[in-house]
Formats: structure tokens, C-alpha cells, sequence
């Protein structure tokens, strides 16, 4: 058999295992909407784990990680910080959520704002169900996309573009179609595992086998080319805009709806804290992955790759000396990182659609359980297939998308925020701070540079935050419940 | 009614401070150099993976902490 055969056969053979224990799942399911989306609010502890890490380390991990260390060097660290750093946002605020969630049966993100901030015919939760769904369509699309480069790399085109991105896009289909949440967390549970082994593999084999041992190579680097190893870095990031970058990083995953959601989900607070408590570990699954960047640094010296984003394929499947066998795993622990990331993102753009926006449409409105959860499960196909048409199309002239609408889902934090802990937060003040934070961030991130080279998500949070303070103090209130608080005595 | 979210005690508050500045400027500036590399890294590097095991270390704590908190509110 020819290296490129075994490899698709081992690839192959890795999908149809992840989609036969993502359909299985689906017996585990409660027929009810709140089953499909939250897994009836049941999930335990070592399922949420997986869920949480591997949705989060997306296609991203095994590419632009890499990409950035063997392009930039130090600054590629500020991925491992954020990553670990989101988890004290999570830990102040995600129980409380939990809680509430559960009480009044809460399933969106928006859902939660817009009962805080309540607004005429649910606007708010309008503004921010399309929000998201615009944010996250690139997103899955990015995906999708690099699912379809992994295959095509290691196979050496013998799967192509348009069809390995259509495998990984029908599994994931598939299985969350048929099993929802359920469906995720035993399939993320098996790609998690499948990505932490594989990234460690791959990360020490190849320091071992061009360097004879990450020291060793570090050490040669250091001689060759120190700039990489710290800040600012071959390219010259400054501690600016990697401070900003790394904290609005991190106090923005929050926002994440497909992120957020998952606090529903949870058995219990507790198992919430048992997962967070975890979840940092998670994070070092980056290590190996930017120890690969590096090697790239000194490997591909005297021909440096176009693209940064390609240096892990580059060596693992052209310059090391893999058997093949080890490429198809390797290839599957890439696409696990890729399509784990994709699952979620499908559930969750449908469930807002059909939630937060189709409740707008005269003939959606009141629907019964059973047909919204009819639905979802047709979103989830619609989602996924628009994704994969816009994966052939262009996927590169959607980061603007991406960023441009993720900017603005990051300025609903202040207002979260006040919701939860602050007596003062007044409607007023979270509107006026979300309306000139969000403008100031597409001005930063599309026109004006910004002061000191900061993140442009972190000015525009910065002056959300004042306004929202100010703006509030100065609107008179009597309350003396913040108004989440105000919420849960109401219910 | 248990209805307001319980801040973790200021103690943890301010060791998660600490951590998020140790990551950033200008925590991180102490580390900006290459020796002594540390289990093959370099110190740079290092010290944020030592820094997400602090992390780590901190929520097991805070972990404890609420779970002791909820016995005592039984």
C-alpha cells in the first residue's frame, strides 16, 4: 500500500470511530429541547472537561499556534496565558450563572443578558443572537477549511481540498444532528484525548529526532537565532499590545456563546468548579506545539514557508521521517482539534438562531418545544453546509467577519459583568457603553491605529467600562439588587 | 436565599492577580531572558508554564475552600 493510501485508510478509519460513538450518544438523549442543547443541565464532570478543552483548542492549536512561533517567536506565548488566564473569569461568574440558568430556564447567552437588561420586543436579544451567529459562522468556517488543508498536506492531495473539508463537516453534522450535546461530549471526549497524545508526540518526536531532545535544540536556537526566544520577538511585538492582546483574550472567551452555554450544562456548581480547577492543565497542551514552531525556526532557515500557519504539516509530513501509519494518527489528531471546535460551534449557532432570532419571526413565535428542537437539528445541517460552501468559496476574506463581529460580542462583557455584581448597573449606562465600545473597536480594528499599539477589543473595553460606570452613577437608581440579583428574588 | 454570586475570599482574589500579572507587562519583564533554561525550556517559556501550574494550584485551593464553605452552611 502507498504511504498516502495508508494514511487516508488510518484517517478514514478515525472518522467513521468518531462518528459511530457520536451517533451512539444519541440513546443516552432526552427528546426535550433542553436535553439537545444542555444535556438536560446533566453533564458530569470528565465529559465538561473534554467539551470545554477541546472546543476551545480549535484548528488553531495545530496550525496558527505553531504558526506564530515559528513566525514571531516569544510572543506566541501570549496563546498559552490567555487560555489559562480565561479560566478566573470563569470561576467568578460561571456557578452564578448556572444557577440562574437552571432556575429560569435559560439557554442562550442572550437570553440571560436580555432578562437583566429587559428591552422593548427583546432587541437586545435580537442585536446579540445575530451578533454571534455572524461571529461564529467564520469561525466554523476557519474550521472546516483547515480540516480540508490537514488532509490534503498529508495525504499529498490524494484526498483534496473539497473533499476532506466535506468528511469532516458531514461526521460532525452527523453526530450533533443526531445526538446533540450528548453527541459532543463523548466525541470530544475521545478528540480531546486523541489531540493532548497526539500534540505531546509529535511535539517531543520531533525535537528528538532532528535535535536529540527539546534542550538540545533550545539550546541551538539560542545560538542561531535569539531573538525568538524572548520579547519582543522576531517581529518586534511590543509588551503593549501583548499585554492587551493576552487580557482581553482572556476576559473575552467568557463571551464566547458557545462557551457560555456550556455553564448551563453542568450537573452542578460544583462539578463547574471541579472542571475549571482542571482546565488549565489543558493548556499545556500548547507546549509541544509551539516546540515545533521553533524547530521550524532553525529547519526551515534556508527556505522559509509562505505561509506560517503550514510549518507543523511541513515537518511532520515532509522533513521528519514518520512511518506512515504515525502521520495518519497524526493527521487525526489535528482534524480532532478541528472538527471538536466545528461541533460546537454548529450546536450553538443553531440554538441561537432558533432561539434568540427566530423568536422575531411572526411564525416562529411561540412555538412548541418539540418543533424549536425540529429546528435546531435542521439548523445544524443548514449551519454546517453553509460553512462548508463558504470553506470552497474564500474562507481567508472572512477573518474580517470574524473579528469585526467577535469585537463587538467582547463589549457585551462590561454589561455581564454589572449584571452580576454591581446594584448601580443601569440599562442606560450598559447601552451607551456597549454602543461606543463596540464603534470604537470597529474603528480601531478597521481604520485608526490605536494608542500604544494596544489591542483594539481593549480600548474599546476600556471606555465601555467608563462609560457604562459613569453613565449608570449619574442614572438614578433606588435598587439594592444588582440586576441579576433582582432577577433570581423575582423568580 | 442563596441568590448573590459569592466572590472567593480576597486572599485568592489577589493570588489571581498576581497570576494574571506575572503573564503580562509588568509581571513578565523579570523573565524576559534565555537563562537558566528550566527542563529544557527557555526561562522565558518557562515561566509561564510554571505560572499556569500557579494557576492550577490557586482554584485547587479556592476549590477546597468553597467546598469547606458549604459544609458549614449545612
Amino acid at each position: 500500500m502507498s504511504d498516502s493510501l495508508l494514511i487516508t485508510t488510518i484517517t478514514l478509519a478515525y472518522l467513521l470511530i468518531v462518528l459511530a460513538v457520536g451517533l451512539r450518544a444519541r440513546h443516552n438523549q432526552s427528546s426535550s429541547l433542553e436535553g439537545y442543547v444542555a444535556g438536560g443541565r446533566h453533564m458530569g464532570l470528565l465529559v465538561l472537561f473534554f467539551i470545554l478543552g477541546a472546543e476551545i483548542f480549535s484548528a488553531f492549536a495545530f496550525l496558527g499556534a505553531p504558526g506564530w512561533a515559528y513566525s514571531k517567536g516569544a510572543p506566541a506565548l501570549y496563546i498559552i496565558a490567555y487560555l489559562a488566564l480565561a479560566v478566573i473569569v470563569w470561576w467568578l461568574i460561571a456557578p452564578y450563572i448556572s444557577r440562574l440558568g437552571r432556575r429560569h430556564g435559560f439557554l442562550t447567552q442572550a437570553e440571560f443578558l436580555s432578562a437583566c437588561y429587559p428591552t422593548r420586543g427583546n432587541l437586545l436579544g435580537l442585536f446579540i443572537g445575530v451578533v454571534s451567529v455572524l461571529a461564529m459562522i467564520p469561525y466554523l468556517t476557519i474550521q472546516i477549511a483547515g480540516a480540508g488543508l490537514l488532509f490534503e498536506a498529508a495525504t499529498s492531495g490524494t484526498i483534496p481540498f473539497w473533499l476532506g473539508s466535506l468528511l469532516a463537516c458531514g461526521v460532525v453534522a452527523a453526530y450533533v444532528y443526531a445526538s446533540g450535546l450528548q453527541g459532543i461530549g463523548w466525541t470530544n471526549l475521545l478528540q480531546g484525548v486523541m489531540m493532548v497524545g497526539v500534540a505531546w508526540f509529535l511535539g517531543l518526536a520531533t525535537a528528538d529526532q532532528f535535535f536529540g531532545g527539546v534542550g538540545e535544540m533550545f539550546r541551538e536556537l539560542q545560538r542561531e537565532a535569539p531573538e525568538y526566544l524572548t520579547m519582543p520577538g522576531a517581529g518586534g511585538m511590543g509588551w503593549g499590545a501583548f499585554s492587551t492582546a493576552i487580557l482581553v483574550s482572556a476576559l473575552g472567551c467568557v463571551m464566547w456563546p458557545h462557551i457560555f452555554m456550556k455553564f448551563y450544562s453542568a450537573r452542578s456548581e460544583r462539578t463547574l468548579k471541579q472542571v475549571f480547577v482542571l482546565y488549565p492543565l489543558y493548556s499545556y497542551l500548547l507546549v509541544p506545539l509551539l516546540i515545533i514552531g521553533f524547530a521550524g525556526v532553525l529547519l526551515l532557515e534556508n527556505s522559509p514557508l509562505d505561509s506560517a500557519d503550514r510549518v507543523l504539516l511541513t515537518l511532520v509530513v515532509e522533513l521528519a521521517d514518520f512511518p506512515a501509519w504515525l502521520i495518519g494518527i497524526a493527521l487525526s489528531g489535528a482534524l480532532a482539534a478541528a472538527m471538536s471546535t466545528a461541533a460546537n460551534l454548529a450546536h450553538t449557532s443553531a440554538t441561537i438562531l432558533v432561539r434568540d432570532v427566530g423568536q422575531h419571526l411572526p411564525v416562529l413565535r411561540g412555538i412548541s418545544d418539540d418543533k424549536a428542537l425540529k429546528l435546531t437539528r435542521y439548523g445544524v445541517v443548514v449551519i454546517s453546509l453553509a460553512a462548508y460552501l463558504l470553506a470552497l468559496a474564500n474562507p481567508g476574506s472572512l477573518v474580517g467577519l470574524l473579528l469585526g463581529a467577535y469585537g463587538i460580542v467582547v463589549q457585551l462583557l462590561p454589561m455581564l459583568l454589572g449584571a452580576l455584581f454591581w446594584r448601580r448597573a443601569s440599562r442606560t449606562g450598559a447601552f451607551a457603553g456597549l454602543a461606543i465600545g463596540a464603534a470604537l473597536t470597529l474603528l480601531f480594528q478597521f481604520g485608526v491605529s490605536t494608542p500604544f499599539g494596544w489591542h483594539a477589543g481593549f480600548c474599546g473595553l476600556v471606555v465601555n467600562t467608563v462609560v457604562f460606570i459613569s453613565v449608570s452613577l449619574v442614572t438614578h437608581s433606588s435598587s439594592s439588587y444588582s440586576p441579576a440579583q433582582a432577577l433570581s428574588s423575582k423568580g | 436565599m442563596k441568590s448573590r454570586p459569592s466572590l472567593p475570599p480576597r486572599g485568592l482574589l489577589i493570588y489571581f492577580t498576581i497570576c494574571a500579572l506575572a503573564m503580562i507587562w509588568p509581571g513578565a519583564l523579570v523573565a524576559n531572558r534565555i537563562e537558566p533554561m528550566v527542563i529544557g525550556l527557555p526561562f522565558f517559556m518557562f515561566w509561564y508554564v510554571a505560572w499556569v501550574f500557579a494557576l492550577f494550584v490557586g482554584l485547587v485551593i479556592a476549590y477546597r475552600h468553597d467546598a469547606a464553605q458549604e459544609v458549614n452552611d449545612e
